[in-house]
């Protein structure tokens, strides 16, 4: 009797499995498809019926991807603007979030609503008007100028995560460093900021995904000095044809680095992702 | 490698990737350093100037920068940006005033709605240049009465065919037992619709695509079919639901819903589609630009077997939709004079323009150049559908993009979802368009 | 908190106030004319079919992806939770799309759905499901695409969902449902009256905070299809920005997004004020 209902709970395991294998087969298979894809001849890329692995394999596409013009280029302004974008984001977060959770609470909780109201606010509806609040501080065009707006995507997420994670840290140990005669603001830095180091890494993953994945502001602010790479890969399709194998290699190319980071840094992120709506 | 036979270089040089790593290298050691990422909007200096274009305008102009730089030792700066940024780029500069560029490319279909901010180069039109432009480039660069680009090339659809298919003799016999008449590249509507049910044995093979998600091909055929002009008249009445219309909807409509002649997904064929279901060798004929004929790659199925021929002819015979390019200067310009030069330079150095990737040129003069060499094979095809009497650009109207958009691609979707009712789609069409030009 | 403060009113509180400035001018932007209309914006808006027809599209758009998204993502997370440890190396997996760019996720999709040589037609012809792979046409058939440009934004979050269930569901003690079982309560009882009462904070959360992106959906579906064909698949963030940078008509396009924000602030707000309590109170 145990041994059958022991037998009965291993099959129903063993099915388990078997389905969150299939699951994450057909949740790997788009990205597999696209970097196999990318090795795939022009023309076999778009052949009829599709072929799963290349015929032969080449770096055809990928030597089309990095010598169109602009690529290279736009590849750096995205590093460029995600770099700017994180560092601009935790500067602005780390004091602000630190300030919600240590000084009283009904500015803090307005400030955070009013962060959180922010991030409502469709990229569409203010995109146009930042447009021309860049122009004439003349950061029209520029990496600096889309770091910015790039901010206004992350800023309200990090402040969320960054109170979220100095919450967590006593105060008690900032209390003992302004005992022994340091400032707030050296007390953030010396004492509180290194015990939330974890926090301040997700918050600064988040931020630059944020920057790096943005589309719309660098499809408005940037045309020639700053555009990145997903407005490029977005333009590929000319009026004079769409080079789908080239596509699949620019779109590997910018892909590839973050998928890896998140491998690397998945259980970091993992706890960025869920804390905010956990713990709420 | 293999892939080193596509169409342009496309081997990364040495140099360029040894750059690309030291500056990466360079961005991640300097953490963000944000004084030196801001850039000013480059105001060309006295040396230079600026020109945007799209991917097609720069090949096109490549050669005719490199030259006058050496003659004149002005730098032009070539920028390109996609089709639609362009347009959103240029319309965003000309609205605000701060302009980074002296020189634009534009589409022929934007020129009305920049036209007030465009500066005049009426003293360009002389009456030698006239004479060597298609009328039709001409009348597209006068608005207002005041001419506002220097044509850069100019383009149309042709007719693609497979060579292989029509030249092989098991499928003459088959179609002249079939059809009464022999088979070749098709000159009307009629003989179009015989080859194309003719070749359609899907799924490997069928006759022709089916655009759905453009709309220049059907006004073609509007044109062909004898119309006065497409949607609005030289006056600005709407006459979308004109018989010709109609006529040239239900053929275009018909080859979908009647004969079947296309593969899957006709409502979002576009010419990038459309293209590479030819260079498959899927379809057996395509309604293209004439540009794509050197453009077909090594390594497709098709290369070397395809023919050209010009647009077919309805009631009113040939005709296609011109799709010429300009080069405009902006009336608040910070480098007129030298933009205005190299507008001049560009019309009398044209025909390097045929050089390019692109292979095309606005004047007569130039195309009639190259037309005799084999790889230039589509110019007799193209020269013949640009002057054909049938043949006229569209109407100068600012919302014309708008009605593209908002009107005529919908309808167009809407023709090829089975049983349609042609009449009532351009009726409703009509007046969408009569609320749109007020 | 003041730079922060700062920051957010220059970038974000501005710019809306010159939207909602600009929403009440008609202003054409090449002839540099601006004529105050009061609320007429508003009104043709309001009168236009494009306007009400790609709101409604985005109500569904939006409630298509959030509700496959929160069925799927319950349903691995229970699987998840189930299986225990071990699985953690499927859940590295099943966190990768998170990273990709939505841009990129749209194209790969476009790719995978195209017609003619789309890979997932021709799986499932292979399998059996579909006849031919012309059978359907994902994103050029009007009656369906509106779900077709969902799918990379739910193969994108899911995940997201999944690991917020996940998460949820380890914080459930582990006693209560050992009493429960112990009382004779099965799987199906176990769920419907400990496991979704307990995670329910935490589903609206997720849905919340997914629903605001989805309803944000721009680059997603521009590069999937541009809104067509027939726009059956133009979304408010698309219909906007047309109006505003292809047909120059800034004036309309801010009434709209002025109104688009409204709806958003005030459907996020009803539910916040529900079910969320902001600040400290999460410590």
């Amino acid at each position: 009797m145990t041994a059958l209902v022991f037998d009965r709970r291993r099959a129903t395991r063993t099915l388990l499995w078997l389905l969150l294998g299939a699951v994450v087969v057909l949740y790997a298979f788009p990205f597999v498809y696209l970097v196999l894809t990318s090795f795939k001849l022009p023309t076999d890329v778009i052949s009829v019926p599709p072929m799963f692995l290349p015929k032969t394999w080449t770096l055809a596409n990928f030597h089309a991807a990095l010598s169109a013009p602009g690529v290279p280029a736009a590849l750096l302004h995205s590093l460029e603007a995600a770099s700017i974008s994180t560092v601009l984001s935790l500067l602005l977060a780390v004091p602000a979030a630190y300030g919600v959770t240590r000084y009283g609470t009904v500015p803090g909780q307005v400030f955070i609503m009013g962060a959180l109201v922010a991030r409502m606010v469709p990229p569409v509806a203010i995109g146009v008007p930042l447009v021309g609040i860049m122009n004439s501080v003349g950061l029209n065009d520029s990496s600096l100028g889309l770091a910015i707006a790039h901010t206004t995507i992350s800023l309200p997420l990090s402040i969320w995560l960054m109170a979220s994670y100095l919450d967590a840290v006593p105060v008690e140990l900032d209390e003992a460093a302004r005992v022994d005669g340091a400032s707030r603001i050296g007390a953030l830095w010396r004492v509180v900021m290194p015990v939330a180091a974890g926090g301040i890494a997700v918050t600064a993953i988040f931020a630059f995904l944020a920057s790096w994945n943005e589309f719309l502001f660098a499809l408005l602010l940037t045309s020639i000095h700053a555009q990145t790479m997903p407005v490029v890969i977005a333009n590929f399709q000319t009026q004079y044809g769409l080079q789908w194998g080239t596509m699949t290699a620019l779109a590997t190319i910018y892909s590839v680095p973050v998928v890896l980071l998140s491998l690397f840094l998945q259980r970091r992120i993992v706890a960025g992702l869920t804390l905010g709506a956990v713990k709420g | 490698m293999e892939g080193s036979s596509e169409s342009d270089g496309s081997k990364l040089s040495r140099g360029t990737f040894l750059k690309m790593g030291g500056a990466a290298g360079l961005a991640l050691a300097l953490p963000a350093s944000a004084g030196a990422a801001v850039r000013r909007v480059a105001k060309a200096g006295a040396g230079s100037i600026s020109v945007v274009c799209e991917a097609g305008g720069k090949a096109e102009l490549t050669k005719i920068a490199q030259l006058f730089q050496k003659q004149t030792g002005t730098t032009v700066n070539l920028v390109e940006l996609p089709y639609a940024g362009l347009y959103d780029r240029i319309n965003g500069e000309l609205s605000s005033g701060s302009l980074s560029f002296d020189v634009a490319a534009l589409d022929v279909i934007w020129m009305p709605a920049f036209a007030g901010a465009l500066h005049s180069v009426d003293q360009l039109f002389t009456p030698a240049v006239k004479a060597d432009l298609f009328p039709s480039l001409v009348s597209g660069a006068q608005i207002g009465g005041k001419y506002v680009g220097m044509p850069v090339f100019t383009n149309s659809e042709i007719l693609f065919y497979r060579k292989d298919l029509f030249g092989s003799s098991k499928e003459q016999k088959a179609f002249q037992s079939r059809y009464g008449y022999p088979l070749a590249p098709p000159k009307t509507w009629q003989q179009f619709d015989d080859v194309a049910r003719f070749f359609s044995r899907g799924p490997k093979l069928y006759g022709t695509d089916v655009k759905g998600a453009v709309e220049t091909e059907w006004l073609a055929h509007v044109l062909q079919a004898g119309s006065p002009g497409v949607v609005l008249d030289k006056s600005g009445k709407v006459i979308i639901d004109n018989p010709q219309h109609q006529a040239a909807l239900a053929f275009y409509a018909n080859l979908h819903n009647k004969y079947k002649v296309d593969p899957a997904g006709a409502p979002q064929t576009d010419w990038a589609a459309a293209q590479n279901l030819f260079q498959q060798g899927r379809t057996a004929m395509m309604r293209f630009w004439a540009h794509a004929y050197p453009l077909i790659p090594k390594n497709s199925p098709v290369y070397g077997k395809v023919g050209v021929a010009p647009m077919i002819a309805g009631k009113a015979g040939i005709a296609g939709i011109p799709g010429p390019w300009y080069l405009s200067v902006p009336e608040k310009g910070n480098n007129t004079a030298l933009a205005m030069e190299f507008l001049k330079f560009s019309y009398d150095h044209n025909a390097l323009a045929v050089q390019s990737s692109l292979g095309l040129a606005a004047r007569k003069s130039a195309f009639a150049h190259y037309q005799n060499q084999p790889k230039y094979a589509h110019f007799r095809p193209l020269l013949e559908t640009l002057s054909a009497k049938a043949t006229v650009g569209r109407p100068a109207n600012p919302k014309w993009q708008q009605i593209v958009d908002t009107v005529l691609v919908p309808m167009l979707q809407k023709s090829v979802t089975g049983k349609a009712d042609y009449a009532a789609l351009l009726k409703s069409a009509r007046s969408d368009v009569q609320r749109l030009v007020g | 908190m003041a730079p922060a403060a700062l920051f957010l009113a220059v970038f974000v509180a501005w710019p809306l106030v010159k939207l909602l400035l600009d929403s009440l001018y008609q202003i054409a932007p090449l002839a540099g004319t601006k004529r105050y209309v009061g609320f007429g914006n508003y009104r043709n808006a309001l009168s236009s079919p494009e306007f009400v027809g790609s709101a409604e599209r985005t109500a569904i758009y939006t409630g298509i992806v959030v509700s496959l998204e929160l069925t799927l993502g319950l349903a691995t997370a229970l699987l998840f939770n189930t299986l225990g440890r071990r699985s953690r190396v499927l859940r590295t997996v099943f966190l990768y799309p998170l990273m990709i760019a939505p841009i990129v996720a749209g194209l790969l999709w476009r790719f995978l759905l195209i017609d003619n040589f789309g890979i997932v037609n021709e799986l499932l012809t292979r399998v059996g499901i579909l006849h031919t792979p012309a059978a359907i046409s994902w994103l050029s058939d009007p009656n369906i695409v509106l779900f077709s440009v969902g799918l990379p934004d739910i193969w994108l979050t899911t995940s997201f969902m999944s690991l917020v269930l996940f998460a949820g569901l380890q914080n459930i003690p582990g006693e209560l449902l050992e009493a429960a079982r112990i009382d004779g309560a099965n799987a199906r009882q176990r769920f419907t009256w400990i496991v979704l009462p307990l995670l329910r904070p935490v589903i609206a959360v997720a849905v919340i905070v997914r629903g605001i992106d989805a309803a944000r959906a721009f680059d997603v579906i521009l590069i999937q299809t541009n809104g067509g064909p027939q726009q059956k698949s133009e979304t408010l963030s698309l219909l906007i920005y047309q109006t505003m940078i292809r047909y120059g008509d800034p004036g309309l396009a801010s009434a709209m997004s002025v109104m688009y924000l409204l709806a958003m602030l005030v459907t996020a707000a009803v539910a916040l004020a529900t079910i969320w309590r902001p600040g400290r109170s999460q410590a």
